[in-house]
């Protein structure tokens, strides 16, 4: 694991738990803006794709002493990818200057190792072609190609949103590789109505998320696994902070 | 003849020979192997140049200010527009309102019953005609109603002149939060349109009302509680709820009070009762009566009707007490139905705590004046009241009317007892549907009429109620319409002109820009918004709390059945006149639906008294309806309550909705809200028996 790149620039979410409703607009906006197909039936979570997910969390307790929180999870990006590694045919890689692991449908075989190794159920597998309503797909956008049946796909960061910010930049004689904060920001992240995502280079001290990240009340999803991901959560609450890896009973909660 | 050793052995190498010199093997195997890589098409990226048109969402409740982008003309997507302020994210079918131009159950033609029951495409013409013949019908008299699913727009004003050209007053809008906030501050001796400002509060409670998903211009408090609760940091702004369910609002908010559904009246005055003991009061005529009311609500007493936990109600008063510009918020959890004793008590408690016309607190806000000369004015029309009107219809004290003309209301299905709803229009002999989508009410129409989508068209949105400001908002239509539709606006003063009525505007276009004008707004210049705001406010004096009608009002009984109801209201599953969108289908939780069947929710210590358990089928009765559904333990529901998700059920739209899970109105029963007068559902309750 210790292959992997390091970068200069690294794109990261803060997203804070305490603010997220679960009201769902990230997941819808995520769906139109990376040409995901709509599913008629898809209680079914297992046969259901979505490169974002709002998880709902509990503290466990009965009523009265309960509480709710809502939790949505994009691919983490990890720094260090388990996917990556065990990719036969390198359809998923690591290894562009801002840290977004790719997914390069053509190449993918559809083996599905990444799904199984990927320890946050972020990628998703195209059992088959995806439709849309009649007419609907007109409404797909230019900037996403649309996945065939036995590739696996996941969130990719808005990465055309990237390539887009970076052309900006070129066009206005600015340096690329140096962002200012907003330039680039996610589908869900513009969508959220309660500003629970904040996004940005985490390297870059003069994004907000660079700071973010560092606060007391950050943690990462099974941050022990060591897969460090660039994706950051925010809860004040203790129980929430505690849902984020697998802690002992008595151990105590980062943050 | 038997087949000897020999003979097998013959003809199995016969046989092995044979297929081995047939080309139908080799043949098969390499079709197969083209034909399973022979993909099918699936669709493909079309680039173009971008473009953005700034408006405002027609389709979704929290009438949120948008920008939709283009692709060559194309719309692809609804996109934030952080300037707008109705803006300041998407909610959940906003985002999901480029792709519903193509639902499968869009109308795209005029559509005529015919004797038979079925529905057959006709021209606009044909259409026009049927719909003058069946108005003559209706002149004079009360014989023609209105029922309006838009609560915000100008189009209100042509409808409703036109029913005034025919002799109607029966003209109503779908039940809302509007309606019983106009009651209640009408009985307070308010003026103008109750307003709230959540931007400048720093403490604000709500009281039923679900600020964060159906209460108000959900978009914009979100906004406001973003930038009350910088990320990652203690919050600016404290928000507290207090409703039946831990709902969206609830999962975020610093305080949940769990209380029975329908005591939000209750809990106000018990915290109105701690607040004057604590020396609140209020320069109110009526100030003596109303604390001798709230005296009678003692913390225990409150604790008993409510259900709510005396020591967490007691902290929320002190920290209302402490606020320096504190804001309550009453309302029903899900949107309607909740009365006017709620919003009254809740404003009564706002007068205490010193909110009345102040930064951060209730604000009045003018209405603007009428465009359409004969119409009826949005005051006028928020005190009819559809339920009750229907109910009379439905007994007999009122004559059903001849013809019913349904804008974007979808009655059938979002009414409480729908079945009897729909039994009820059906009395009614010449019903008009104008919408989008072919929905329940559609369904039952004698004459469907396509409009354009609100990403297609001219319209606006007038200061929804919540607003804490005068905002006039334009929608601007992103593309021409995709189907064989007609602005209503327009429909409606043409099919005037026939019947020798002049609405006295010559298009709908003219009635926007007159009620731009009224608003002191001008679209003359390119904007990023296409809105207005204005600051304009009314002076609120002699407020009187009402504690004459708040003691009628409140009227809290032992409970008839043995667990009550809660509906829970969230937009991601649609509106009523969208059902759930194509592409929201995914973030229906899974203990929500689980295909066709509905979930509902209960806590544990509820479950284990009725004796059932999770994934459990029941069966939930009362005299209004009954239907299955399966159990999901939730402990963010409060003791003997069932909350049952709203917005599934629907027996129309296309395979993303239709018969799927159940329809709450189904289990909801109006009354009469004593002292008021308003109808009221928010206190319905269920026996529960394993089905």
């Amino acid at each position: 694991m210790s292959s992997f790149k390091e970068f200069k620039i690294k794109w990261g979410m803060a997203i804070d738990l305490d603010k997220c409703t679960g009201c769902g607009a990230c997941m819808v906006a995520c769906q139109a803006e990376n040409n995901i197909a709509p599913q008629p039936d898809a209680s079914n979570k297992l046969k259901s794709l979505n490169w974002l997910v709002v998880y709902e969390l509990t503290n466990g307790k009965p009523f009265p002493e309960h509480e709710v929180a809502y939790l949505p999870r994009p691919c983490m990006q990890c720094g260090k990818p388990s996917c990556v590694s065990v990719c036969p045919v390198i359809a998923t890689d690591k290894n562009e200057e801002g840290g977004i692991v790719s997914q390069v449908y053509p190449r993918c075989i559809g083996c599905r190792y990444c799904m199984a190794s990927c320890p946050y159920h972020a990628r998703y597998f195209n059992w088959f072609d995806p439709t849309w309503p009649e007419g609907m797909d007109k409404t797909l956008t230019p900037d996403v190609s649309v996945r065939p049946r036995g590739v696996v796909e996941k969130c990719s960061f808005c990465h055309h949103r990237f390539m887009q910010a970076k052309d900006k930049a070129r066009v206005e004689g600015r340096d690329p590789n140096a962002l200012n904060d907003g330039d680039y920001i996610t589908s869900c992240t513009e969508a959220c109505p309660n500003g629970a995502i904040v996004f940005g280079d985490v390297n870059n001290p003069a994004h907000k998320v660079h700071d973010l990240v560092k606060g007391k009340y950050a943690f990462r999803l099974l941050e022990r696994l060591g897969t460090d991901p660039q994706v950051y959560y925010i809860s004040r609450r203790e129980w929430v902070r505690r849902l984020g890896d697998n802690y002992l009973e008595n151990e105590k909660v980062k943050g | 003849m038997a087949l000897d050793r020999r003979g097998f052995l013959k003809f199995i190498g016969g046989a092995t020979a044979g297929i081995l010199a047939t080309p139908v093997v080799w043949k098969s195997l390499d079709d197969v192997s083209i034909w399973t890589q022979n993909w099918s098409w699936i669709p493909r990226n079309i680039d173009g140049a971008n473009s953005y048109v700034p408006t405002v969402s027609k389709l979704c409740p929290s009438a949120v200010g948008v920008k939709v982008r283009l692709v060559d003309g194309r719309p692809v997507r609804v996109l934030t527009n952080n300037d707008h302020p109705l803006g300041g994210g998407l909610s959940s079918i906003a985002a999901a309102e480029v792709q519903l131009l193509y639902s499968p159950s869009r109308m795209k033609r005029p559509l005529k019953r015919t004797a038979d029951g079925a529905y057959v495409g006709i021209t606009w013409e044909e259409a026009e005609a049927i719909l003058v013949e069946g108005l003559k019908k209706a002149k004079g008299g009360d014989k023609l109603a209105v029922v309006s699913g838009d609560e915000t727009g100008t189009i209100n004003e042509l409808f409703t002149a036109l029913a005034a050209e025919m002799g109607s007053k029966s003209c109503f809008l779908m039940p809302g939060e509007a309606q019983s906030a106009a009651k209640a501050w009408e009985l307070m001796g308010g003026e103008g349109q109750v307003g709230y400002d959540i931007e400048k509060s720093d403490y604000v409670l709500a009281i039923g009302a679900n600020v964060l998903e159906t209460w108000g211009p959900v978009i914009r408090n979100r906004h406001a509680f973003r930038v009350g609760r910088p990320h990652g940091e203690a919050p600016a702004v404290r928000f507290a709820y207090a409703g039946p369910v831990q709902n969206n609002t609830a999962a975020t908010a610093d305080v949940w009070l769990a209380i029975r559904p329908g005591t939000e009246a209750v809990l106000a005055l018990g915290l109105a009762n701690l607040l004057i003991k604590a020396g609140a009061t209020s320069p109110a005529a009526d100030f003596a009566d109303f604390k001798a009311l709230a005296a009678k609500f003692t913390p225990e007493q409150v604790a008993a009707q409510t259900g709510v936990d005396a020591k967490r109600l007691a902290a929320v008063a002190q920290e209302l007490a402490k606020a320096k510009r504190p804001l309550v918020i009453a309302g029903s959890e899900f949107g309607q139905g909740g009365g006017a004793a709620p919003v009254l008590a809740g404003l009564a408690l706002n007068a205490l705590l010193g909110s009345m016309n102040r930064e951060g607190g209730i604000r009045a806000l003018p209405y603007a004046r009428k465009v359409v000369p004969a119409a009826m004015d949005r005051k006028a029309l928020l005190q009819n009241d559809l339920v009750a009107w229907l109910g009379k219809v439905a007994s007999g004290k009122s004559a059903a009317p001849q013809a019913v003309v349904f804008y974007e209301a979808n009655p059938v299905y979002a009414l409480p007892q729908a079945d009897a709803m729909k039994a009820t229009l059906a009395k009614v002999p010449f019903k008009v549907a104008f919408t989008s989508f072919l929905d329940e009410t559609a369904m039952a129409c004698d004459l469907v009429l396509p409009v354009p989508m609100g990403l297609e068209r001219f319209d606006d949105v007038d200061t929804p109620y919540g607003c804490g400001q005068v905002v006039y908002a334009l929608a601007v239509p992103a593309l021409a319409p995709l189907v064989d539709a007609r602005p209503a606006g327009d429909v409606v003063i043409g099919v005037a002109k026939k019947l020798g009525a002049d609405l006295g505007v010559a298009a709908f276009a003219d009635a926007l820009k007159a009620k731009a004008e009224a608003r002191g707004a001008s679209f003359t210049e390119p904007s990023a918004t296409n809105a207005h705001v204005s600051n304009a406010v009314l002076p609120v004096n002699g407020i009187a709390l009402r504690a004459d009608v708040l003691s009628k009002a409140i009227d809290v009984k032992a409970p008839a059945f043995p667990v009550a109801l809660a509906p829970v209201a969230k937009l991601n599953v649609g509106t009523s006149k969208t059902a759930t969108p194509p592409f929201n289908t995914k973030t229906v939780r899974r203990w929500e639906i689980q295909g066709k069947e509905l979930y509902v929710m209960m806590n544990g210590a509820t479950a284990a008294k009725l004796g059932l358990q999770k994934h459990d089928r029941i069966e939930l009765s009362n005299p209004a309806g009954k239907f299955t559904a399966r159990v999901n333990l939730f402990e963010g529901v409060i003791n003997d309550t069932v909350a049952v998700p709203a917005g599934h059920g629907h027996t129309a739209f296309d395979e993303f909705s239709k018969g799927k899970g159940e329809n709450v109105m189904r289990l909801l029963a109006a009354g009469a809200e004593p002292g008021t007068g308003l109808s009221v559902w928010t206190s319905a309750g269920v026996n529960i028996a394993k089905a």
